[in-house]
């Protein structure tokens, strides 16, 4: 099977191993077949024909989290994650690897009232227990409604920042945009939300997912449209870290200047507040005391590896925080986008060892700046925040960014 | 350097291990260990379809606070044992380059070194007792947690042994306690030769360091281009010397590597200020081989190891070699006891390459026991060196060295293609009418 | 075919033949097999070792044959020494001593050689500190069965090239082969060195010290060995001094007898047989120097025993070399007390 390499790229790896303990999967198997070497001598083969593409290739591609901690560990700066993209594009287009309704799944995120109504479908099942939610990994009671964001210092024309909302992240985790917002507008920063095009049904899915899946036509065709829906040359900030890691690299999957110059402006939230951090309100007496929260920091991969923009995180909470550091090197929490509904057995494996780390550091709540993870994680019966949830908490707007115009779903009951 | 494995086990225990044992001797199928996967010598690659047994998935650990050691399984990373005994003051001395990734069994069986064993010596120096599945599937302890058990010393036959004598099961290994203090030195030089005089005058001048490595030039601008530690690029030559013991010391010593790197010729001489610049001028040195991908996409590392007085001799004939063969050539090594790891790096789609490297390899272990040299200080014969056996020892000596094998694995069950060259075995000799055998000995050949 | 033969035909050969003309007389000297049984003698100060039968004299058809001597090379750049291995440890370390080095073989008799020291295999009480006697043996060229040279290790710091042949003879008790010369690895000598004592937990200790020498215990009595820079000594002196020690002169004489126990046994021992005393333990290493009830050491099973067989017979296939002794006997305490010597 012809797999769409850059043959450079797949002959860059020495098979030195220096990868090994940087892989979950590997971490949790010990197996050569599920390392970031032996899946690059996999599709070194198949790519040569020597090998069919058969189920245990598929398997060997599709148990990969594509956390990409083997890129930061590499020495030789083999592209790891374009080399296993490109094995599930060649999968895709080659084999029935991705079924229809999958196809049609990763199409729908784009469409964001779907996502929206498919979201508050699901959390009406979940009400009525017709969805065994920890079991596929979601997080405990999704929002039956979602209210409108509320954006303080808007810019009538020209917006300082734009605010990338999302898809999933914007059905599931609207309070975490609250609190991003509510964190922007004290800092008095007028952002701006997308305006999605085409009668509102493109724009809002950045593709990660879609490319994650080898669907790279899907994954094309949806950050062309997201890129439309930040106009002009103000930074676009993201909340996720997996869709800022995508936006940051359409330069790469698109190919064209435009894209370049677009993936320039994007920013991880926490890497834009640090770098302007001067305008934040300082720490008031409460967070000086010692009895300040103890918070655990978990490093989203995409953030880590692929970004590698997780120190803002902490130059952000550190005036109003005890943080501590877990000793796994930044190694993956098994979330992997849908990887954790997708390879359940496995995720639960690499989430334990995660759970392990996150125990010997101690801390009282875990920050962690991606939706995939916090969920994953929260799943597991941690207590565990958005940075930016925690940042506007000590700044003392929580209160304002979820008091909304009361048609919040709060959970009142 | 590419295998064949029949059947792939992965036991997670001593029993389960042997029974794979067993199980390849009923079948008449060999059995070679593997642990991480991270050796430079092959001794892990599969011949002739045996039974490979993977030990990754083993990973007990015991730590034994009051007898100062711990039992690990053979599957243990280097690393992770080192980070899970620092809460308690102690770690594990062998720290190979690979040690983030490369497992205790692997260690054990290559008797493994890296930077520090200059100081605290190779990992020989650190086993006290391995619980061992012989190639008959049977068990047995060598060693033992006493100073002098009864007998010949099997536990040091065993370590480097490179899995021809039997599988480790269970290892009991030394803690050494962590230093109080540490001072990790970078001296830059415009001169290799000015680098290299300078390791022979601070072993000179009395001091043992923890360690003292080198980097060239070409593997400086590569690493560097990965770790960013700030290592000066423009340099001929940089060594990394690293001090430790209790305060007193490691100042004394300080101040004299830093007085004998400037009276060769140090341009600068930086003492790291914390221990985030340690860690990231090690992680340079450490991710070497794995970096040489941004030249070429392949390599080819010796692993010599010559008298440290010779080492700029030898040195220079390797730039040589390499130049006359028209292979680009790396140096990244542990200085400090002559133990030389030049890289030939190289596109092996490039046609005719192949044969240009190796015999540039073949030259450069030729100039290492021309100076009264070894073969390897580290990584192990293997499959790869064997070639090189017969250069430095006599039929005699390598029949020395299969009797000890045959005496532990007399049916050749384990790793059996590996090390000894074939044809180490004399025995026939003494069969052979005397003109017949001075024949064959005047011929050079193996009998 | 005799070693001078090989060596003659080695010419031919591609690995490093030996041509030290007194190594080939050695080799020539201890025979081929029909040369019949050979003992090497050095200064007969672990003499009973592994032997309890062996007479102390040449017993009847057994040749003693004596271990060439000299000091052959040494570089103290290299930081190792060629010895021929009948010279004394005094010897050498007088060798060794005006260019501030020593090797790590410390605390034997007067009269004790390197070979003999090698060949039994026990390290003196400074082992806690500076490794065991095997770690010092970089490469030996021995005599075999055969009466052929053979060389085992290599002449570097540091080598793994093939088969560890040099561990098999530290404590083979002349069994594999009779060594000739060897590479020895040497260290710096410390710049200070003293004894403190007095009455302390040697365990707790031990616990405040960074890798000290030496630490004996006779149950209530410690005894502490620390070397190196001034500062460091007297930093650690102070910590000493802290749980009861005093500078004083030596260690103490050993008692007769000797025997190796797992350490974690002295720690466990118990009120009664500390205070019967009557031995003086090496802390940290296990060494016991006089009596000890105490917990020894599970012997070797039934598959070290058949290896021990097994390595004999290849590599001595005729009995000649030594016979009478056994390693694996060697852990019987010996009668004669090691004394220590300062």
């Amino acid at each position: 099977m012809k797999i769409p390499v850059v043959e450079d790229e797949l002959a860059q790896c020495v098979s030195c191993g220096l990868c090994l303990p940087h892989c979950p999967t590997f971490r949790v198997t010990g197996e050569e077949r599920y390392s970031p070497r032996g899946r690059i001598e996999a599709i070194r083969q198949v790519h040569r024909g020597d090998e069919p593409a058969d189920a245990s290739f598929i398997d060997m591609m599709d148990t990969c989290v594509q956390c990409r901690g083997c890129e930061t560990a590499c020495p030789s700066g083999v592209p790891f994650g374009r080399l296993m993209e490109a094995a599930r594009e060649g999968l895709a287009e080659a084999t029935r690897y991705q079924p229809w309704y999958r196809r049609l799944g990763y199409r729908a995120l784009a469409v964001h009232p779907l996502v929206v109504a498919g979201s508050r479908l699901l959390a009406l099942a979940q009400r009525s227990r017709l969805v065994p939610s920890a079991r596929l990994g979601l997080p405990d009671r999704l929002p039956l409604r979602v209210a409108p964001l509320r954006v303080r210092a808007v810019a009538a024309d020209a917006p300082e920042v734009w605010f990338h909302t999302g898809c999933v992240m914007d059905a599931w985790q609207r309070d975490v945009h609250d609190a991003a917002l509510a964190v922007l507008g004290a800092m008095g920063v007028a952002a701006r939300l997308p305006q999605p095009n085409r009668r509102g049904l493109d724009g809002g899915c950045c593709g990660a997912l879609a490319g994650h899946a080898g669907l790279i036509d899907i994954a094309r065709a949806q950050a062309t449209a997201t890129m439309a829906t930040f106009p002009g040359s103000a930074p676009i900030l993201v909340d996720s870290a997996g869709c800022g890691a995508q936006l940051k690299d359409l330069g790469h999957l698109l190919g064209t200047d435009e894209a370049r110059a677009f993936s320039a402006r994007v920013f991880d939230i926490q890497e834009w507040i640090a770098a302007h951090a001067d305008r934040l309100p300082g720490p008031g007496p409460a967070a000086a005391g010692a009895d300040r929260p103890v918070v655990a920091v978990q490093d989203p991969c995409h953030l880590r590896h692929v970004q590698r923009a997780h120190l803002p995180v902490r130059q952000v909470l550190r005036p109003y925080f005890t943080l501590v550091e877990l000793d796994d090197e930044g190694l993956c929490c098994g979330a992997g986008g849908a990887y954790s509904v997708l390879q359940p057995e496995l995720s639960r494996q690499i989430r334990d060892r995660k759970l392990g780390a996150l125990r010997r550091a101690g801390g009282s709540v875990v920050a962690s700046a991606n939706p995939g993870c916090s969920m994953h994680l929260a799943a597991a019966g941690l207590e565990v925040r958005h940075p930016m949830e925690l940042l506007a908490d000590a700044l003392g707007l929580a209160a304002e960014a979820g008091d909304g115009d009361g048609q919040r779903d709060r959970d009142r009951g | 350097m590419r295998g064949d494995a029949g059947v792939v086990c992965f036991p997670l225990t001593t029993e389960e291990v042997q029974h794979c044992v067993r199980i390849a001797g009923r079948h008449g199928r060999a059995v070679v260990p593997r642990g991480a996967g991270t050796g430079l010598a092959g001794g892990a690659v599969p011949k002739d379809a045996p039974v490979v047994v993977v030990t990754t998935k083993m990973q007990q650990v015991e730590v034994d606070r009051d007898r100062r050691l711990v039992w690990v399984q053979p599957g243990v990373i280097n690393l992770d044992l080192t980070k899970q005994l620092r809460p308690d003051g102690f770690h594990f001395a062998p720290d190979p380059s690979s040690q983030q990734s490369c497992s205790l069994g692997g260690n054990v069986a290559n008797n493994s070194g890296g930077p520090h064993c200059l100081a605290y010596g190779v990992t020989s120096a650190h086993v006290v007792a391995i619980e061992v599945v012989l190639g008959d599937g049977e068990l047995t302890m060598l060693g033992g947690l006493d100073p002098e058990p009864a007998g010949y010393d099997l536990r040091g036959v065993f370590v480097g042994s490179e899995g021809c004598v039997g599988i480790a099961t269970r290892i009991a290994v030394r803690l050494t306690p962590n230093p109080p203090a540490v001072a990790t030195l970078l001296a830059d030089f415009v001169e290799p030769a000015d680098a290299a005089a300078a390791v022979s005058a601070i072993i000179a001048a009395g001091v043992v360091p923890a360690a003292i490595e080198m980097m060239d030039q070409r593997i400086t601008q590569v690493v560097e281009a990965f770790v960013g530690a700030g290592y000066p690029t423009d340099a001929g030559a940089i060594l990394l010397v690293e001090v430790d013991g209790l305060p007193g010391g490691v100042a004394a010593e300080t101040a004299l590597v830093d007085e004998v790197c400037r009276a060769h010729r140090a341009r600068s001489v930086r003492v790291a200020a914390d221990d985030e610049e340690r860690m990231l001028l090690w992680k340079g040195r450490k991710t070497a081989f794995g970096a040489v991908a941004r030249v070429k996409p392949n390599y080819y590392l010796h692993d010599t190891v010559v008298p440290r007085t010779k080492l700029l001799d030898v040195l220079r004939q390797v730039y040589e070699i390499a130049d006359r063969h028209g292979i680009i050539v790396m140096n990244v090594f542990h200085a400090g006891d002559g133990n030389l790891h030049p890289l030939l790096v190289f596109d092996a789609r490039e046609p005719g390459v192949l044969d240009r490297v190796h015999d540039a390899g073949e030259e450069i272990v030729r100039a290492s026991l021309d100076a009264g040299g070894v073969l390897s200080g580290e990584h192990g014969i293997g499959l790869e060196k064997q070639p090189f056996m017969g250069w430095q020892f006599t039929t005699v000596d390598l029949d020395a060295q299969a009797r000890l094998r045959d005496a532990f694995d007399p049916d050749g069950r384990c790793n059996p293609a590996k090390v000894l060259p074939a044809g180490s075995r004399c025995g026939d000799l003494q069969h052979l009418d005397d003109s017949r055998r001075r024949q064959l000995l005047d011929d050079g050949a193996w009998v | 075919m005799t070693a001078t033969d090989q060596s003659r035909a080695g010419a031919a050969q591609l690995g490093r033949v030996v041509r030290d003309p007194i190594l080939l007389a050695f080799a020539d000297e201890v025979g081929a097999a029909e040369a019949g049984p050979v003992a090497v003698e050095g200064g007969r100060t672990q003499w009973e070792v592994g032997a309890p039968d062996v007479p102390t004299a040449g017993p009847g058809d057994v040749r003693l044959v004596r271990a060439p001597s000299g000091v052959v090379a040494f570089e103290p750049a290299e930081m190792t020494v060629l010895v021929r291995v009948g010279t004394t440890v005094a010897e050498l370390d007088a060798e060794l001593r005006p260019s501030g080095q020593q090797v790590a073989l410390e605390g034997f008799e007067p009269g004790a050689t390197v070979g003999g020291v090698l060949s039994v295999g026990r390290s003196g009480i400074t082992r806690l500190g500076h490794g065991p006697v095997r770690d010092t043996l970089l490469q030996a060229r021995y005599v075999s069965a055969e009466g052929l040279l053979v060389t085992a290790g290599g002449p570097t710091v540091k080598n793994v090239t093939g088969f560890d042949l040099c561990r098999l003879l530290v404590g083979s008790l002349g069994t594999i082969g009779l060594l000739g010369d060897v590479l020895l690895r040497t260290r710096p000598r410390p710049q200070h060195s003293g004894w403190w004592c007095g009455e302390a937990d040697p365990f707790a200790l031990q616990d405040q010290l960074y890798r000290p020498t030496s630490l004996l215990w006779d149950g209530t009595r410690v005894w502490l060995r620390l070397d190196g820079y001034h500062a460091d000594v007297a930093d650690q002196a102070a910590v000493a001094e802290r749980h009861g020690l005093a500078a004083c002169e030596g260690p103490p004489v050993l008692p007769a007898g000797r025997c190796s126990v797992d350490p974690g046994a002295l720690r466990r021992l118990d009120a009664a047989r500390r205070e019967a005393g009557g031995f003086v333990a090496e802390i940290g290493v296990g060494i016991v120097h006089g009596r000890w009830d105490g917990p020894r050491p599970t012997p070797p099973d039934h598959q070290v025993r058949a290896l021990h067989r097994r390595i004999r017979r290849a590599f001595d296939p005729t009995g000649r070399l030594n016979p009478g002794r056994d390693p694996l006997a060697a852990s019987q305490p010996i009668t004669a007390g090691q004394e220590a010597s300062r």
